[in-house]
This record gives C-alpha cells, sequence and structure tokens, in this order.
C-alpha cells in the first residue's frame, strides 16, 4: 500500500522507519567486533607481517644466495645485504643481513624478488616494541623463528 | 531521632514544611543523585549508541565498561586546566558555574514523588522555564569569553536554537497547564499541583482532549532535544564544522562542569514533560487499578526491577569469556549483580516499599525519555541551520499555537455552548 507523502511526513513515518531500524540493530548477535587480546584474529594466508628469512631444515644452512634482488627490489632502500665470493666453490655467499623494520610498509616486494624463495614475510602481527632499536634486524635476529609472547591481559 | 521520624510521617515537602535539616538533606541528595544519573548516562549512551551502530563501546575498564565513566571523570578532574591567555578570564572563569547552577537549581522543585520534592513552589513550572532560559547566558558566555571563532561561533549558534526554541516550548507548557484547571476550575502552576490535578481527572494529560495533548507533548518533545543541544540538533557543537563548539577552548574540569551540566538539564527538561504530561511520579492507572491490592502488587515492581537488573547481571558474568585475565571482571560482575540483588531484597521491606515508590515511576519515565535522547542520537543526521530554524519557527510554533487555542477553546467548549444559545435566543 503506497502511503501519499504528506500523510508520511505527518505520522512521522520515515522518523519511526529510522528509528526501528537502529532500534533492531542493538542486538547483541550482530555485533562483529574482535576482542582482540582476549580473541586471536583470522590472519589470511598471504598477510605479509614480521620478516624472515628461511633456513634450509635439512642443512641448516640459509637459503639466501646473496643476489641483494630484495635490496634493488626495496622502495624504501632498507635492506643491506653484504656478501662475499667463496674463493673454492667461486659462489657467492651471504655474510650479512640487515633489514629496518620501523622503515618498512610491508608491500612485500623484496619477497617477489627473492629467487630463492629466501625471505618472506611471515603471518606474525604483534610486532610493536618500545623502542626504535628492536627495528633494526640482523641475520640472526632474522632467522630465528619471531618469538611470540602470549598477550596475558 | 525525633525530625526523622516525624519527617517520615508527614505528608508535605521538606520545603513546605520548613524543615532546614530535611532541606538539606534533600539538596545533597539529589545533587549526588543527579551527578551518578550522569555518569551513568555517561556509560548508557555510549554503550547503547556503540550498540546501535554495530560495536561493542567500552568493554575493557571494569566489566562490560562500567567503570570507565569513572575512570573518565577521574581523568578529567586530574587534567591540566588550561585559560587561553587571550581570554577574558573572569568571564571564562564564570561561564561554566552559571551553566551548572542553572542545570541544577532547576532540580528544586523536581517532583520526584508526593513528599520527595526540595519545595512545592507555587510558581514552580514558570520557575523552572525562567531558570533554564539562563543556561544560554553561560553558553554565551564561554563562547564569547574564549576570545577564538570556533565557539564564537557555536554560541551564536545556540542563543538563536535556544531563543527560538524556547517559544513553542512555553506554548506547549502552556497548553498543559490549562489543562490544570479542566476538573476543578482553578489551574495552577506548581509542579506538584499539576500531578496531583492529572490524578484528580483520572487520566494524564498526554491522552487528556485526545489528541491534543498529546500534540503538545510531541512538540515539547522535539522543542527539549533542541533546547539542550543534542543530536539532531546539537549545531552548536557540532564536531565535524567547529570542533566542539562553545566548550573548544574549555578542558579539565571546567570542560566536565559543561558536561554535567548538560546532562543534567536533559534529566530536567525530561523530568517537566514527565511531570506535564505522563503523570509524574502516579504508578500506572492510579484511579483503574486502585485499592490496596493493587497497590501492594505495584509497590513490589521497583524491588523486581533491582532483583532483575542484579539477575542480569549474574547471567553476563556467567557469559564472559572464561580467560585467566577476564576472573577479576566477572566476578565484580557477579558482585555487582548481588548488590543490585540485595537493594531490590532490601526494598521489599513495607516501610521502604510505600515510600520508593513514587521515585521509581518517575525516574521510570524519566529514564524512557533519556533513552529516546540516546536513540535520536544514534539515528538522525544533524539539521542545517535553516532547516533548524525552520522546524522552530513554522512548523513547531504553528503547532503549538494551534494545540493552545484548541485547548482553551475545548476547555471552555460548556460556557461557550452556553453563550451561544444564550445568543441565539
Amino acid at each position: 500500500m503506497k502511503i501519499p507523502p504528506l500523510l508520511r511526513k505527518l505520522l512521522l513515518l520515515d522518523i519511526i522507519q529510522g528509528l526501528s531500524i537502529t532500534f533492531k540493530h542493538q542486538r547483541q548477535a550482530d555485533v562483529i567486533t574482535e576482542q582482540y587480546p582476549l580473541e586471536r584474529p583470522e590472519i589470511a594466508e598471504r598477510y605479509r607481517g614480521y620478516p624472515h628469512l628461511k633456513v634450509d631444515p635439512t642443512t641448516g644452512e640459509t637459503l639466501c644466495i646473496g643476489c641483494g634482488m630484495c635490496a634493488a627490489a626495496c622502495p624504501e632502500k632498507l635492506i643491506g645485504v653484504e656478501s662475499e665470493r667463496d674463493p673454492e666453490t667461486k659462489k657467492k655467499k651471504m655474510t650479512a643481513f640487515q633489514y629496518d623494520m620501523s622503515r618498512c610498509m610491508f608491500c612485500g616486494l623484496c619477497q617477489e624478488a627473492c629467487p630463492t624463495d629466501c625471505l618472506e614475510l611471515t603471518r606474525e602481527y604483534e610486532i610493536a616494541l618500545y623502542d626504535r632499536k628492536g627495528m633494526q634486524l640482523n641475520r640472526e635476529r632474522l632467522e630465528s623463528d619471531p618469538d611470540r609472547t602470549e598477550y596475558l591481559r | 531521632m525525633r525530625p526523622i521520624t516525624e519527617y517520615l510521617h508527614s505528608n508535605l515537602t521538606p520545603g513546605e514544611s520548613g524543615d532546614l535539616l530535611w532541606i538539606f538533606v534533600y539538596v545533597v541528595v539529589i545533587f549526588l543523585g543527579i551527578s551518578l544519573a550522569v555518569l551513568l548516562m555517561n556509560w548508557l549512551e555510549r554503550k547503547i549508541l556503540a550498540h546501535m551502530q554495530i560495536r561493542l563501546g567500552p568493554m575493557r575498564v571494569g566489566p562490560h565498561g562500567l567503570l570507565q565513566s569513572i575512570a573518565d571523570a577521574l581523568k578529567l578532574l586530574i587534567k591540566e586546566d588550561v585559560i587561553p591567555s587571550q581570554a577574558d578570564k573572569i568571564v571564562f572563569w564564570f561561564a561554566p558555574i552559571i551553566v551548572v547552577m542553572t542545570a541544577f537549581t532547576l532540580f528544586l522543585v523536581v517532583p520526584f514523588g508526593r513528599t520527595h520534592a526540595v519545595t512545592d513552589m507555587n510558581i514552580g513550572i514558570l520557575f523552572m522555564l525562567g531558570v533554564s532560559s539562563l543556561g544560554v547566558l553561560g553558553v554565551i558566555m564561554g563562547g564569547w569569553s574564549s576570545n577564538s571563532h570556533y565557539p564564537l561561533l557555536g554560541s551564536l549558534r545556540s542563543s538563536a536554537q535556544m531563543v527560538s526554541y524556547e517559544i513553542a516550548m512555553g506554548l506547549a507548557i502552556v497548553s498543559a497547564i490549562l489543562m490544570t484547571s479542566v476538573a476543578s476550575g482553578t489551574g495552577t502552576l506548581s509542579m506538584i499541583g499539576i500531578v496531583e490535578s492529572q490524578y484528580q481527572q483520572h487520566r494524564w494529560f498526554a491522552f487528556q482532549f485526545f489528541p491534543l495533548g498529546l500534540v503538545a507533548l510531541l512538540v515539547f518533545a522535539v522543542a527539549m532535544v533542541a533546547e539542550t543541544n543534542r543530536a539532531p540538533f546539537d549545531l552548536p557543537e557540532a564536531e565535524s564544522e567547529l570542533v566542539a563548539g562553545f566548550m573548544t577552548e574549555y578542558s579539565g574540569f571546567r570542560w566536565s562542569l559543561f558536561f554535567l551540566a548538560e546532562y543534567a538539564s536533559m534529566i530536567a527538561v525530561s523530568s517537566i514533560a514527565v511531570t506535564l504530561w505522563l503523570g509524574g511520579w502516579l504508578r500506572p492507572f492510579p484511579n483503574a487499578l486502585s485499592g490496596a491490592g493493587w497497590d501492594g502488587a505495584f509497590s513490589f515492581v521497583p524491588a523486581l526491577t533491582f532483583v532483575g537488573f542484579g539477575g542480569l547481571c549474574i547471567y553476563s558474568a556467567s557469559r564472559m569469556p572464561k580467560v585467566r585475565g577476564m576472573k577479576l571482571q566477572s566476578g565484580g560482575l557477579a558482585a555487582f549483580g548481588m548488590l543490585l540483588g540485595a537493594i531490590g531484597l532490601l526494598m521489599c521491606a513495607p516501610a521502604l516499599r510505600a515510600r520508593v515508590q513514587d521515585v521509581y515511576w518517575f525516574v521510570f519515565k524519566v529514564s524512557i525519555f533519556m533513552y529516546l535522547y540516546i536513540w535520536y542520537r544514534g539515528t538522525f543526521p544533524r539539521y542545517r541551520f535553516d532547516q533548524l530554524m525552520k522546524v522552530g519557527w513554522k512548523v513547531l510554533l504553528p503547532i503549538a499555537l494551534a494545540v493552545l487555542i484548541l485547548t482553551a477553546l475545548v476547555g471552555v467548549r460548556q460556557e461557550l455552548f452556553s453563550v451561544v444559545a444564550e445568543a441565539v435566543r
């Protein structure tokens, strides 16, 4: 049934309709807010978080070949790779790796550039720190699994 | 002991009986009660508004964020109180005090029950109108003395808005006052007298001369939202345009005074609406369902409400997440529920039951209006300034005037008919 506009105005029908919508929204079941420290959020598989350098699980040696492609791909120039040529095998070997996470925007270009899939941005998301110094990641820090501290409260 | 027992048997407000001790007690109790209600209202507003927007609202401070408003109040009190160097210091200092004083002075005549008012002034409603319009003075002073653009613009908007809506509000009130003379022949301006005449006429003024009373209530309900500068009429403090309006330069304690005054005056105008149209402290159907049996049944309602809320608290405490960090919170909520339940059980005591009832029904009706305030805020977008003026002058004022004239005509219809019959003869 169509109600004429004048009658709608006089009976405040539109106002009542608006009020009823907000009233219905008060159902607690509709709330989708995440209670973060109490509930762990679901992290997408391709989430780009804390950087990590992969290690070959069988030999324990790094997968990095020191090519420096990641450093070249980084738009912020925050990756520094030092390498030297092994005199015997004539292969390049990574000696030091610097990653400045304080300037990182987690674009993932380094991850895409890596030919050996060594550097990856993991699903670890709790990377807030009290100090900027902790943001300078060296090789040891990158190769170790990011130690996740369980949030207590 | 004597003054206490003597008072408990009296049927007068302390102001009428000239009992200084009880006047003092009432003033303190009302001041504390209103302040507590403002804290509660702050929490409820944030919670209900959040739920309307499909959020959770405060959840961290105390169980379900129950202590959030207390934490905020503490934060405001210990915050640095800045006075701008270019501000007019004396006026700046006085503005929040004036606003708070007017907001709390209103409660002198608000009848929470037949004996539960500070005093029964024979010009009660006139007093309320007069004092409530003083509040705009504080707003203008605050805006002007800040010596800044946003506060000045905010206070200009506010003064225009409050002045123009006061007219529609006043006319709606006059039509209700006219109704007080229907049965007895003489009207009254006393707040207690208005409620009593509703009792004598066997109906609330909202349903007197249907639909005139209801329309007057609607006009008042719109005007009172505009009068207290609340959404959708919150132009004086439109966040997106004016930062915080006339309160922009205020901080800390002074700002919290403005905040307190805003909510207190919301409660005050809601209680005017309840007194004039919704039967004040009268319980539902005091005439149709009269007699000792019904009185006894209704007197258990306040106690039941408290027990019900206590049960709700304990139920939701049991539903809280079973995490180590939440143990204290769910325990606290359960304890709070038990406290409410204990108060409810205490209220079953016959002496308390009889005296608490008036206050309960009054607060119940006022809280419906307070919920409406939040509901409006969650629903309606803000009016533009010209729309605001249009609604005030071109819609509400004519309606209120028409209702007033029609009420007067319907009220004297007997006399009118006899005069016309005389003339015809």
